[in-house]
């Protein structure tokens, strides 16, 4: 058996990367914070024409049928980038759900999902569809039927909002509902990955260009180890996610307990990081004009997204004891 | 129509590069990836070939060990096949070789109407390489276009120069090196790199291209590297206080360099 990822995986996840890398720089996450509707912009319709936001729909209707395994680096990229965007929900959760993903497909059509928990979407004011629960199936909400009150977030791009509904179309039942939950739940902990680099990435840089007492502060312990702390949990967060992405692909009966540990310690690891590394930037990670705090509020929100640690933790025990 | 790109496959610039101490030549040994100064040469070639209505790109390529890292990039942006020169007897090509070796490919490609490559790459910057090739193919030379057009037989481009740019034309085949920025590469998509492993990569010698071994490699350089040394640190700047009148200084200095 080979644990590596294929030249296809990586090939993608390059692509994906370098497209963000040019369209949604921190001065587009920036923006999103103080736009109209908290998005990217031009991102959403280069990842569409890339094929990525239909890539996990069946090639039935179109899409390429590629796996939560074949998407996971990806995903993680729109992490380290802070896309933002319902990427996770769009693209992961409800591309594969839909019967006719051909508007998702082609990012024309905006769906957002609030599973699992309180009925609160990201972008909810906005989308075109909802993807959500009701009596244990999973069902659709369309933008007429839909009724939407904002909530304020900690992250300025994110927009969530309570959803209610008058009427819903059901796509699938208690069985298709936890897999959406699963899916959901392992896009969120391989963004968590993503930003937990970013943040280190931005913070080596810092701790080595910011001098005192005569050398850069990266030199001193106390900074090192810090960091140092925030690298190990990210290497410990990282191979659970992956497996519990080859997992849900594969179909292993397990998966679900597989995602529950990928989701709690990437959540621990991006909250972990972002309190060492706004420590290591001093003042400097507390101000809103540095874009440390862009990618350390999106780690706290999607740490508490989707079943936060302890929830997951307690599913773990569940599935032990 | 049938564009030939000619892409170099190099190190990736995001990692420092190494010198070998004994031949001074750069390491090429690890993963190589597309030359971003290419990807404008393979869109170019692209998109005139949708302009013509029909027709494919060919990329040709020289590297050691098989590498198509690189290639598999371009041909997952469109382009149909390649045409790969890999063979240990071409290491140590100077600018010379590499053309023959590259002019040799694309007479192996067939009937080629134009054939596209970047003004330098970016690794070794000599930008001598496609008014060689086009020299040892027989046909004219455009450099520095910014843009390409191809009607009736005839190949139009504008070429970059210092005060603006000159309209030049040549009768096809012809060879043309494109400058960076003239059109935006597109993003590989996820089909174009599904599809790319299945396109054909024909990966031939120097022998195949009926290249003597002395006329390539280090036996065929007629150019040698004697000495390599460090760029020099990046001296302080100049620091003007300001009375009130500081802004005549600076722009001084930007008449100085003519920037103004």
């Amino acid at each position: 058996m080979r644990f590596a990822f294929t030249d296809d995986q990586i090939a993608f996840r390059d692509a994906v990367r370098d497209l963000l890398a040019n369209e949604c720089p921190p001065a587009v996450v920036r923006a999103a914070w103080e736009n109209a509707d908290g998005r990217s912009g031009a991102a959403w319709g280069a990842l569409a024409e890339m094929g990525v936001l239909g890539a996990a729909a069946p090639e039935s209707v179109g899409g390429l049928g590629l796996s939560v395994l074949d998407l996971v680096l990806i995903t993680e990229e729109t992490g380290y980038a802070a896309l933002p965007e319902p990427f996770v929900e769009h693209a992961l959760v409800a591309v594969p759900a839909l019967p006719d993903p051909t508007a998702a497909a082609a990012g024309t059509e905006v769906v957002t999902a609030a599973l699992g928990g309180a009925p609160v979407a990201p972008y909810a004011a906005t989308a075109d569809a909802v993807l959500t629960e009701e009596d244990d199936a999973l069902v659709l909400v369309s933008r007429a039927d839909l009724r939407v009150e904002p909530e304020p977030g900690v992250d300025g791009s994110r927009r969530p909002g309570w959803i209610s509904w008058d009427a819903a179309a059901t796509l699938g039942d208690a069985g298709a509902r936890a897999a959406a939950l699963d899916r959901g739940a392992l896009g969120a902990a391989a963004q968590l990955v993503g930003l937990t680099r970013r943040m280190l990435d931005l913070t080596v840089a810092y701790v080595q260009d910011r001098n005192q007492f005569g050398a850069p502060i990266g030199s001193f312990q106390a900074v090192k180890h810090r960091l140092a702390d925030a690298r190990t949990a990210l290497e410990f967060a990282r191979p659970l996610v992956y497996r519990a992405a080859w997992s849900v692909s594969v179909g292993d009966p397990d998966a679900p307990v597989h995602v529950s540990m990928a989701k709690a310690l990437a959540s621990d690891a991006a909250t972990l990081t972002a309190q060492q590394t706004l420590w290591c930037h001093g003042a400097m990670g507390y101000s809103f004009e540095y874009d440390l705090h862009l990618f350390m509020k999106r780690a706290w929100v999607l740490a508490a997204a989707w079943g936060d640690a302890a929830a997951h933790r307690a599913r773990v025990g569940r599935a032990v004891l | 129509m049938h564009v030939v790109v000619c892409v170099k496959q190099i190190p990736d610039p995001a990692v420092p590069g190494e010198l070998d101490p004994g031949t001074h030549a750069l390491k090429r040994e690890g993963k190589l990836i597309l030359d971003e100064s290419d990807s404008y040469g393979v869109e170019m070639a692209l998109q005139l070939v949708d302009k013509a209505g029909g027709g494919e790109v060919t990329l040709v390529s020289m590297a050691p060990n098989g590498e198509v890292s690189g290639l598999r990039t371009a041909l997952a942006m469109g382009a149909a096949k390649a045409i790969l020169v890999s063979d240990d007897a071409l290491a140590g090509s100077d600018a010379l070789s590499t053309a023959k070796v590259l002019a040799k490919a694309v007479e192996r490609a067939g009937s080629v109407d134009l054939v596209l490559a970047a003004t330098e790459s970016s690794d070794g910057y000599t930008g001598t390489t496609p008014a060689q090739m086009a020299e040892l193919l027989g046909w004219p030379s455009l450099t520095f276009a910014k843009q390409v057009d191809v009607a009736g037989g005839t190949v139009t481009v504008q070429r970059q120069t210092e005060a603006g740019y000159d309209v030049v034309e040549a009768t096809l085949p012809a060879v043309v090196s494109v400058t960076a920025g003239v059109v935006e590469p597109r993003y590989p998509s996820f089909k174009g790199i599904m599809a790319a492993k299945n396109k054909p990569v024909d990966t031939v010698t120097a022998a195949d291209l009926g290249l003597a071994a002395d006329a390539v490699g280090w036996a065929g350089a007629r150019q040698r590297i004697t000495q390599v040394a460090p760029a020099p640190a990046r001296e302080a700047g100049e620091r003007i206080e300001d009375d009130g009148e500081s802004f005549q200084r600076v722009v001084a200095y930007l008449e100085d360099l003519k920037v103004v």
